[in-house]
């Protein structure tokens, strides 16, 4: 048994890199991921044909590997003419899987506001739009939040995925290093302690907004 | 809830003593060498990465051969055992080696400095360099002129450390055949991989690249092998030795290159 952590030192600058460019996958995708799904999540309970697109989505993109839509987006995609760049496939690959997840959270959040809301509001003169702009959805993204929060950090991690299409993020970053060296603990180690620390703050920063979200409903001297 | 706890702790702690036991009871083996162990067992395990056509590669069958694996099985006929290849990750191949996974990397492994402090390697099975690949309608002439240009390497070979030398933007891949694709696809200005690796790919796939300049640097390739075995490592030399002297290599080397390659 052999180890010796004083390795890392000299790579450090590059792992930091790494987890950047991992922050910057994990928060680009997710805010894909948001859009994608706020689309997905209207349509859905909307009561056109337009829900079936929705329900297709989302049961293409929870059925199938992550791992294997990145694949086909970065190295199938271009049998059909259409070449994206490594970091362009990797935030499309996150947004559209993190959405179809996320399209869930916001059906969720949507229906547990209860009808009556929606129909006070209607009876005030209200229109569709406004009421669930005014109404139900800010409410609703406050339920979200906690499930949000989840699928950000699964994103977060999920990103690690990204290494195999070229990404020089994190993992990647540390298999070059564990490979040069033979250090395979020591980095991986690292990486594990870095994403550990990137999950973390998400959370922390998370928690902090649900607790300012939720002023309203919290009962004096809480 | 309690019990649930200790019955929780209990379980943990018997986990992290008997995971302590086993890789105790390795050590202690170690009065048996490597290779009594796979004499014992009748089985000769050697690793590749299975993505280097035509050194090691899946078939239309789904088998892995190639030249290595044939070395692999001639070798373990000589020692009176059957070979039983397997295709790794390249990146991992030494800590798999050096963690016991496998007893050998037969798998076109440069000798060098870096690696032979965690291994020991035979005497060379063959001999090649690492070569600049380029699409035909390119102007990148050779090595020098790689910088700033993106070049594609598998991840942990010698190739992209030289890539990182000559100042490339490097992308690095699991294999030389994504590589290729990608090259294909217009997101690389080239590959640096082995000679007769590119060359087999241009011949196998009608590529549209060339090959630039000279060899960036020659390679002598080896059979990588634990340190604690020195057995086994004089055995696999005295295989290598005869193959190469009563022509059975001579006759593998020209199934796949119409060449000898020693």
């Amino acid at each position: 048994m052999n180890f010796d952590f004083s390795i890392i030192f000299k790579y450090l600058p590059f792992l930091l890199q790494g987890a950047g460019l991992t922050i910057e996958l994990a928060v680009l995708g997710i805010a894909f991921g948001i859009l994608i799904g706020l689309v997905a999540a209207l349509l859905k309970i909307s009561h056109t044909p337009l829900r079936y697109i929705a329900h297709f989505y989302i049961w293409l993109i929870r059925g199938t590997p992550l791992l294997v839509q990145l694949f086909l987006i970065y190295f199938g995609l271009p049998q059909l003419g259409i070449k994206l760049s490594a970091f362009a496939s990797s935030v499309l690959g996150l947004g559209i899987n993190s959405g179809a997840y996320l399209a869930e959270v916001f059906r969720g959040g949507i229906e547990a506001i209860p009808k009556g809301q929606t129909e006070a509001s209607l009876s005030l003169g209200m229109g569709k739009f406004l009421t669930m702009r005014r109404i139900i959805f800010p409410q609703a993204l406050r339920i979200s939040i906690p499930s949000l929060g989840n699928q950000f950090i699964i994103s977060l991690k999920d990103s690690s995925l990204c290494s195999v299409i070229t990404m020089s993020e994190l993992l990647q970053t540390s298999q070059r290093f564990a490979s040069v060296t033979f250090g395979s603990l020591e980095f991986y180690t690292t990486a594990a302690v870095l994403y550990l620390l990137m999950t973390t703050v998400i959370s922390a920063l998370l928690h902090s907004l649900e607790w300012r979200l939720s002023k309203q409903t919290r009962t004096r001297g809480e | 809830m309690r019990k649930y706890n200790v019955l929780f702790l209990v379980t943990l702690i018997l986990l992290v003593a008997t995971g302590c036991g086993v890789s105790k009871s390795n050590s202690e083996a170690s009065t048996t060498t490597t290779l009594d162990r796979i004499k014992a067992d009748g089985k000769l395990t050697y690793a590749m990465s299975g993505q280097y056509p035509p050194f090691n590669f899946f078939n239309e069958q789904n088998e892995l051969t190639g030249f290595d694996v044939e070395i692999g099985q001639e070798i373990a006929k000589r020692i009176n055992v059957n070979p039983a290849p397997i295709a790794t990750e390249w990146d991992g191949l030494i800590a798999g080696l050096t963690t016991s996974k496998f007893d050998l990397i037969l798998g076109s492994m440069a000798i060098t400095d870096e690696r032979l402090e965690k291994v020991n390697f035979s005497t060379p099975y063959y001999r090649s360099g690492a070569q600049v690949i380029v699409p035909s309608d390119s102007n990148i002439s050779g090595g020098t002129d790689l910088k700033d240009k993106t070049v594609g390497v598998v991840l942990g070979t010698t190739f992209e450390t030289k890539a990182r030398e000559l100042g490339a933007t490097v992308k690095t891949y699991k294999g030389d055949p994504d590589a290729f694709n990608d090259m294909a696809n217009g997101r690389l200005d080239a590959v640096i991989t082995d000679k007769i690796v590119g060359l087999n790919a241009i011949k196998q796939h009608n590529y549209p690249y060339k090959l630039v300049g000279d060899l960036l640097y020659a390679e002598k390739m080896g059979i990588a092998i634990r340190k604690d075995s020195p057995q086994l490592l004089a055995a696999v030399n005295t295989a290598l030795a005869e193959m190469l002297d009563d022509g059975t290599y001579q006759k593998i080397s020209e199934k796949y290159f119409s060449a000898d390659i020693r």
